[in-house]
């Protein structure tokens, strides 16, 4: 591998290699191109038949937003049923129904496919000098797939309900269920499928499409993050299609391979299924952390530190990633060997993470830091991240976990790494590229507060979850003793004021359609290959083929445009204002 | 790059498409796409394989009478004719990278014959086995047995394990020796390794399915002359790289579920 980031000349010499590592955006005064992605071609048929990236980027976004606003709906039912001791709206099959809801929606349909699906589909391709996946087909193809999973999915959901948990423990839902697992699993089975087609899509991509000069070493650090994913995407998922294959066999059948009352095993379910399960949660967050790389050095205004570890340690993530599954069943009758084993791999994971975090902070160190809504984000996922990270490290410690084994402690540490890390992580990369995708600038102020709103309301969401989990109250429950209502209340209150903060972007966003700015080509001044296009990009994304010199973070090297036309680029912290 | 000059070939549409810049990363995205699809496609025989060894590690017996229970003479001639699939396109890989329109078509006919063929039989073992009664489900009978004390009672067992013990005593001396170990419980536990043939093979079945049908698409494209400009040979090989995976499925699945008893310690002394 190239080593990359070693500078061709030095800045102290007056023959400074002022080669420019961002081009002029040629379009920043004259507004956006005439013909863009978005308006080459009209009519609905133009963007169900679309095979350009960009545009089934946009075709994830649209019902993920949806499905985001379901699976958070289902959560405030879960939540206002908890303000009472002894559920103050919900019958009890109905808070089966609803939390299950929540589980599955916000899990198969929002957290596994959404940074792949709209960042990752909009900008692999774009970040490596590309001008297409390398099957845009079968990009198109994998988008149909995973709609029409989520269509029995919903039907399941609608007509009926699932009341299994996310996890579809047999026998419970092979037996003894009167709901509709058939249609739910069917539904977890094909959006799997589309998650495979799109890992194998943008792995074929990021092999066979890099642009001259794009080595390894000058990948942008989300495509590495986005590699990883997509290892684990086509490793992992078909486990869990067998899984589910088989559960819906003995299901259907009533013979035995789970059910231990006709010779079968659960805890064989559980192990297929957290083979894929555990992985699946590096499949959610590592996009996630991809993200944060690119936000943090454009908003620092310093290159990554340390690029090789923070590359490896996604491909670590990834692979020590299969080795920890275990540690979902410390207590449901695996050997006390196995758990010891599985308990100190999963210490490991703990590596990788944390390689990935002090390099972020280690970035921050000396930049010239702005605190614009995407760089908000970053530093609420960088916090919430890792408190998230360390109260993993009690679940997976044998002892503690007995103690805290299915309490709100799990709730708590699985929310901090899934919406402190990955949802703000997400509102991120949302703002970061909304003016790439859009070609509109989005209300400074309303995106700050909403970063800020988010977090107040996270917090008190969760943080008295911890302390409720580790006094005992268990998870899943519809009734707790009087003493948590306290907390379930703070819960509650801190739901209400996320909602608020989710509810926010989703009006000012497509507000900024029509009223917002042009943004130009480089609104943020970043190095990407992406922003080297205008605002929205055109049909092919580059006029001619770039050929790329540089590593993607060189923020340190003063540009030739920088020092000839710095009146265009002057953000005074903020983004441009009105 | 010279291939370039091939881009405005004499095919109907263009041999290399929009968003790539020549051929030759055109066919190796092809082949690279198709590696990393057959790596997904072992993960999911993996998860099923992985659940048949445990149920296998727990219950030898009744592996073994199910095993033995199936037909494993057509599956011997199935093995034969999924090989020689595997070489005639092999030799269409051939054909269409020296051009060869008749040779192409000839030898994905033969593949395409020889796959058809191997379905039929196993439709034709599907049909004995249901003959036979060999279908796991929860339907119940009573039988007369014995109790601990050697007194007559009356015993509700599966209707499948009434069926696999008319198979089995009916079927060879060394079957009926099987047979006649076997406890009723044991034998209403072999439905489990039927889940498993029915369930493994007939994923074999669907991609096979899914591999004739685009071999016949090939064959079609073959006819009018898809495959001329030789650059798209291409696809004939990742085709036979996906029919080459379902071949090896196959061999692993053979042993698995056709020899199962044959080879089991037990009984065997």
């Amino acid at each position: 591998m190239a080593t990359t980031h070693t500078p061709v000349t030095t800045p102290t010499t007056l023959e400074l290699d002022y080669t420019p590592q961002t081009a002029p955006p040629v379009v920043d005064v004259d507004g956006p191109p005439k013909v863009h992605y978005l308006n080459h071609s009209f009519g609905w048929l133009s963007w169900l038949l679309t095979v350009d990236h960009k545009r089934i980027g946009i075709l994830y976004l649209i019902p993920l937003t949806i499905f985001f606003m379901c699976g958070g709906i289902a959560a405030g039912l879960v939540r206002l049923n908890l303000i009472q001791p002894y559920g103050a709206i919900l019958e009890l099959d109905q808070y089966n129904k609803a939390f299950t809801a929540h589980g599955t929606i916000m899990l198969f349909l929002f957290l596994i496919p959404v940074i792949p699906g709209v960042l990752g589909n909009f900008f692999v391709p774009m970040m490596i000098g590309a001008k297409d996946m390398a099957f845009p087909k079968l990009n198109l193809a994998s988008w149909y797939v995973w709609m029409g999973g989520a269509m029995f999915f919903i039907a399941a959901l609608l007509f009926g309900g699932l009341d299994t948990g996310w996890t579809f423990y047999p026998p419970y839902s092979s037996k003894y269920s009167h709901t509709n697992v058939i249609w739910a699993g069917l539904g977890v089975f094909i959006t799997g499928f589309s998650s495979i087609l799109t890992g194998l899509n943008i792995i074929a991509t990021v092999h066979k499409m890099r642009a001259p000069g794009m080595t390894w070493g000058r990948l942008p650090l989300f495509v590495w993050a986005m590699y990883a994913t997509s290892v684990i995407q086509i490793l992992a998922t078909p486990v869990l299609a067998m899984a589910v294959c088989l559960l819906a066999t003995e299901r259907i059948f009533g013979v035995g391979i789970f059910d231990p009352s006709l010779g079968g095993d659960p805890l064989l379910f559980q192990h297929l299924f957290w083979y894929y399960s555990h992985p699946a949660v590096y499949i959610m967050i590592l996009p996630g952390m991809g993200v944060i790389n690119e936000v943090i050095t454009c908003f620092s205004r310093k290159n990554i530190f340390g690029y090789k570890a923070v590359a490896w340690s996604s491909v670590g993530i990834a692979v020590v990633g299969f080795l920890v599954w275990g540690h979902h069943m410390f207590l449901s009758g695996q050997g006390i060997y196995l758990g010891m084993v599985f308990s100190v791999l999963t210490m490991l994971v703990a590596i990788p993470s944390a390689v990935k975090v002090f390099n972020w902070t280690a970035t921050f160190y000396g930049g010239q830091i702005t605190f614009e809504a995407p760089m908000l984000f970053t530093i609420g996922f960088i916090v919430l991240f890792t408190i998230g990270g360390l109260t993993g490290l009690f679940l997976g410690i044998l002892g503690t976990d007995i103690h805290l084994h299915d309490t709100y402690f799990v709730i708590a540490h699985f929310h901090f790494t899934m919406v402190g890390g990955m949802m703000f992580a997400w509102q991120a990369g949302l703002h970061f590229y909304w003016p790439k995708m859009t070609g509109k600038m989005y209300s400074d102020f309303w995106s700050r507060l909403a970063a800020v709103i988010m977090l107040v309301g996270f917090s008190l969401t969760f943080l008295p979850q911890f302390v409720a989990g580790y006094h005992g109250l268990p998870r899943r429950y519809p009734y707790y003793p009087v003493e948590f209502q306290m907390m379930n209340i703070l819960s509650t209150a801190g739901a209400t004021i996320q909602g608020f903060g989710y509810l926010m972007p989703a009006v000012y966003l497509p507000l900024s359609l029509f009223f917002g700015r042009n943004a130009g080509a480089n609104p943020w001044r970043a190095t990407g290959l992406e922003w080297q296009t205008p605002s929205p990009p055109t049909m092919h994304n580059f006029e001619e083929l770039p050929i790329v010199t540089h590593g993607p973070y060189e923020y340190a090297l003063p540009s030739k445009f920088t020092l000839e036309d710095g009146h265009a680029h002057e953000t005074k912290g903020g983004n441009g204002g009105h | 790059m010279a291939t370039n000059a091939h881009a405005e070939g004499e095919g109907r549409q263009p041999i290399v498409a929009h968003h790539f810049n020549n051929i030759r990363q055109q066919q190796a995205s092809v082949r690279f796409g198709m590696w990393v699809f057959l790596v997904t496609e072992v993960l999911f025989f993996g998860g099923v394989l992985c659940a048949y060894a445990a149920c296998r590690i727990w219950y030898p017996k009744e592996f073994e009478a199910g095993s033995t229970a199936l037909n494993p003479f057509i599956a011997s001639i199935n093995t034969f004719l999924l090989l020689s699939s595997s070489f005639t396109i092999t030799l269409a890989i051939r054909a269409a990278y020296k051009g060869q329109r008749d040779g192409l078509r000839l030898w994905l006919a033969s593949t395409i014959v020889l796959g058809t063929v191997f379905l039929g039989f196993k439709a034709k073992e599907y049909y004995g086995d249901y003959e036979e009664g060999l279908i796991p489900g929860p339907q119940k009978t009573l039988v007369d047995d014995v109790d601990a004390t050697g007194k007559p009672v009356l015993r509700e067992v599966s209707v499948f394990a009434v069926n696999l013990k008319h198979v089995l005593e009916h079927k060879n001396a060394k079957a009926k020796a099987i047979s006649d170990k076997m406890t009723w419980n044991e034998r209403d536990r072999t439905q489990m390794f039927f889940v498993f043939y029915y369930s493994m093979t007939g994923l074999h079945v669907i991609h096979m399915i899914v591999g004739l049908g685009l071999l016949v698409w090939q064959l079609i494209l073959a006819q009018i002359g898809f495959f001329e400009p030789t650059e798209r040979h291409v696809y004939i090989e990742v085709m036979s790289l996906y029919w080459h995976f379902v071949d090896l499925v196959w061999i692993f699945l053979f042993p698995l579920l056709y020899m199962a008893g044959h080879h089991s310690m037990d009984g065997a002394f």
